[in-house]
């Protein structure tokens, strides 16, 4: 019972990671249709301003979490502001490749720039320890986790429901166009969207880095590929499907890990990657995708 | 108030508008008729800014020309686009909301002002805008064009697609709008009821104006209405 | 057979970009050193992978990533099956099935690698040409993660990420160059055959296409498996010259690198796969030697590790940004040298 108990805790925060990484995809997604994979490389600029921190001697966490995440909303921002916005209004097909291209250009700085290898980061180590429920045993990390993401959850609700950006964001998902021909600036909904996701990206990299202890230029792409999947099974596009998504892309691997057996261990990727093929197929369009409603000039 | 001179636009290779010329004055109610695929759309488009265009465009003296499409409608241009174009997603007080986005204060205020002048869209605040009927979306595209409190509106095919009773109720509704004093464009193939609202007319075919003039002496032009209205 | 005009200029622009291939494989037999011949001898094998991507993303428009995984099938079992009993007991003693007992000829061997890898791309296929576009791309992703974890999981077949070794080395730089120039006459013929030119107009358009008729789904699925036994030739040719293989050269960066070459040249045109593969092969090592920090004019440069991949990803941006149908766009050589 304390087993099955304890993994539905792994889940649970598995699935939170996923899903805050996920819906930081499925906001710049859901506007302009494209698949920001140099969402993880946002991460990584998380990480390394917590190394550039600790060489300048701050260690003091709330500074370390809360520069890494102004870090991470402003590369985000600009990002969209240099590489992104060229290619704003073109083809999926087009944004896609240069998200991977700004995903490769930016790793390859990493390595130039700071390091091929690994740094430590330890300034959040203090965020993981033991606790105790009853005869279960949890990371305070996981705990953390859990709330911040369901934290976030209600913030970005309220926001897209009570102000007129979030209307907007909300508005453009499916008709941008018409959102520019009420007078609400592209530029503004844009930035938005990219602020919102860089923030993410911000939070998830504390998480990430408090249980890694280190950064490297790679360090983005894992992460990338999980929300990647978790959209995909969702419904790419849909919000509350990244979110679905990524708390079932959580279930799923905890269950591979229980139910493989040892021999089959490092397949557990190809077998998730499988299970999420066989969704895909069922549902192409995902769980939950927004619907397109008739009457709507596209 | 919205001054057009010599516009021309092109889709690709396609010149849909080959140097078009007309005003619509304050307060006037100006009606551009014609075919499919006669340049009207593309015109609407040309002046908010979503098509590129050549030519002038001026709105009380301002021009136009070198402005996004944000800053134009800011600048006092309201859209019922063909279609209707509701956010779908949002709720119908939701799509007001975002319609009234650069008024500053007296958003309720204006809201609840729409919902008494159409109760149908105050039953239906809360809905989601795709699940309304056409002659309640049409009502919505309008009322939201009108949050923005604008100096013109236009209106692209309001009657499009809507059953013949809704399509009076509509024009009933912006016959309204015209006695408020209200400047407006309207595009449309009905040109019946377009001619009996408007003030001046302008005729498109092929991309250029073929014929214009006041409502009486369009209408009195048999053989151009037996061709406008396909009756003998 | 009368061809039709299209077809004619096709056949034109083929010849150009052969004699083109031929003309640089001839150069670099006759003068260039042994290191730079396995250089020439990659951009060969590249260009196969980029020739084969074209014919799925060139003509369907979809963004197709798991083609390195198709090379690494192709490679692998032409690998197994050709390799010499002998070697296969000491780099794969413990291979199931009796995969260690026998061997081919490379002939053989790879015929049954292309049918393998032609099966595997109908299999997969069936599911993959109903998707949307970025559906289809997604299931592409998870298709070359789930090949890659194949490959490196099952190393009593594969070996992972250790080298398999011992194939026998029978291509060299014509076995290349003659591969690639009978791939360009495929690839450009099914550009202009009846059923390219109906899924390059369907492909503008998805919702046009699927009221036009069912055809469609088939038009993309015969793109895609002759595009993945196109991978398949490339891969055979890849382990062929080699003589050894490891599951690492068949991922993402691989991907990425094909993908940077189509995308320059301009992925609508034969003659923009030939163009991206050869610039960025030939650029990418002038990129590289930089890198290492040479002597230049007496000066020495200082070693600049991630150039080449900042380069590679500057590429796909400014492309992107600047002109997203590539350097040749829409245009095929011929348009060069005939007139309209």
């Amino acid at each position: 019972m304390e087993y099955i108990a304890q993994q539905m805790m792994n889940a649970l925060s598995f699935g939170a990671e996923y899903a805050l990484l996920a819906l930081g995809l499925a906001i710049v997604f859901s506007i302009m249709g494209l698949v920001n994979f140099a969402h993880g490389e946002i991460i990584a600029v998380g990480g390394y301003t917590m190394v550039a921190m600790t060489s300048l001697a701050l260690s003091n966490p709330l500074i370390v979490i809360g520069v890494a995440v102004i870090a991470a909303t402003f590369a985000s921002v600009t990002l969209e502001r240099v590489a992104f916005r060229p290619v704003r209004y073109a083809d999926p097909t087009t944004g896609l490749l240069t998200a991977f291209g700004v995903s490769i250009v930016l790793q390859n700085l990493f390595l130039l720039l700071v390091s091929p290898r690994p740094i430590a980061v330890t300034s959040l180590y203090f965020l993981e320890w033991p606790i105790d429920l009853g005869s279960i045993r949890i990371s305070s990390l996981q705990l953390f986790e859990t709330i911040t993401t369901i934290a976030v959850i209600i913030a970005m609700t309220l926001f897209l429901r009570r102000t007129v950006l979030g209307l907007a964001m909300r508005a453009a998902a499916l008709d941008f166009e018409m959102v520019r021909l009420t007078g609400i600036r592209a530029n503004r909904v844009f930035a938005a969207a990219f602020m919102i996701s860089g923030l993410l990206a911000g939070i998830a990299c504390v998480f990430i880095m408090a249980r890694r202890g280190s950064v490297d230029p790679h360090l983005g792409f894992d992460p990338v590929l999980k929300a990647f999947v978790a959209c995909v099974v969702g419904g790419f596009g849909s919000l509350p499907g990244a979110v679905l998504g990524g708390f079932l892309l959580g279930a799923i691997e905890v269950a591979m890990l229980v139910m493989l057996p040892q021999s089959l261990g490092g397949m557990t990727d190809a077998f998730v990657f499988g299970i999420v093929a066989m969704l895909l197929i069922w549902r192409p369009e995902g769980i939950l995708t927004p619907r397109r409603e008739k009457g709507d000039k596209q | 108030m919205l001054h057009i001179e010599n516009l021309k636009v092109f889709h690709g290779p396609i010149e849909a508008v080959r140097g078009i010329s007309f005003s619509v004055k304050e307060g006037q109610c100006v009606s551009l008729l014609g075919p499919n695929g006669a340049g009207k759309t593309s015109t609407i488009s040309a002046i908010t800014g979503v098509a590129k265009s050549t030519g002038t465009i001026t709105l009380k003296n301002d021009d136009l020309t070198k402005l996004p499409v944000e800053s134009r409608i800011c600048k006092g241009i309201a859209l019922s686009p063909e279609g209707r174009r509701v956010f779908a997603n949002l709720s119908v007080e939701e799509n007001l909301r975002l319609g009234g986005a650069h008024q500053k204060e007296g958003l309720a205020d204006c809201i609840a002002e729409w919902f008494d002048t159409f109760p149908i869209l105050g039953e239906r605040r809360d809905q989601a805008a795709g699940t309304l009927s056409g002659g309640e979306q049409q009502m919505l595209a309008i009322a939201r064009a009108l949050m923005a409190e604008p100096h013109i509106l236009l209106l692209d095919e309001p009657s499009l697609g809507l059953a013949p009773k809704i399509v009076t109720q509509i024009f009933k509704m912006i016959g309204a709008l015209k006695d408020k004093g209200m400047t407006i464009l309207l595009v449309e193939q009905n040109a019946t009821q377009a001619l009996r609202l408007s003030d001046y007319a302008y005729l498109l075919n092929n991309g250029r104006i073929v014929a214009e003039g006041t409502a009486e002496t369009l209408g009195s032009n048999d053989t151009l209405m037996a061709e406008l209205t396909g009756l003998t | 057979m009368t061809l039709s005009r299209s077809q004619k200029r096709g056949l034109v622009g083929a010849s150009l970009l052969a004699l083109i291939l031929i003309g640089i494989g001839l150069v670099a037999s006759y003068f260039g050193s042994r290191y730079q011949l396995r250089i020439v001898y990659g951009a060969y094998v590249n260009l196969m992978v980029v020739l084969a991507l074209q014919v799925f993303m060139g003509n369907a428009r979809i963004t197709n990533l798991s083609h390195s995984a198709f090379m690494g099938i192709g490679a692998y079992v032409a690998a197994i099956c050709v390799t010499p009993v002998a070697m296969k007991a000491i780099s794969l003693p413990n291979a199931p099935w009796g995969l260690s007992t026998f061997a081919l000829d490379p002939i053989t061997s790879a015929l049954i690698a292309l049918f393998l890898t032609g099966l595997f791309a109908v299999l997969v296929g069936l599911f993959i040409v109903r998707l949307s576009g970025t559906g289809a791309t997604i299931v592409s992703l998870a298709l070359l993660v789930i090949v890659h974890s194949i490959f490196l999981y099952r190393t009593d077949i594969f070996k992972g990420n250790q080298a398999f070794f011992g194939i026998p080395q029978v291509f060299t730089l014509t076995s290349a160059v003659t591969l690639a120039v009978l791939m360009v006459f495929v690839v450009r013929g099914f550009r202009e055959s009846c059923w390219g030119i109906a899924l390059r107009a369907s492909a503008d358009d998805e919702v046009g296409a699927a009221s036009m008729g069912v055809n469609f789904f088939r038009l993309r699925l015969i793109a895609w498996v002759l595009s993945g036994i196109l991978l398949g030739v490339a891969g055979i040719a890849y382990a062929y010259y080699l003589g050894t293989i490891s599951a690492r050269p068949f991922y993402f960066n691989h991907v990425f690198l094909t993908l940077a070459m189509l995308i320059l040249g301009g992925m609508r045109t034969v003659t923009g796969a030939v163009l991206g593969t050869f610039l960025i092969s030939f650029g990418l090592e002038w990129v590289r030697w930089l890198e290492t920090g040479p002597e230049v004019l007496g000066i020495d440069l200082p070693e600049v590790l991630g150039l080449s991949g900042v380069t590679l990803g500057a590429v796909i941006v400014l492309t992107m940004a600047l002109r997203p149908g590539g350097i040749m766009g829409d245009r095929e050589i011929e348009e060069l040298v005939l007139k309209k």
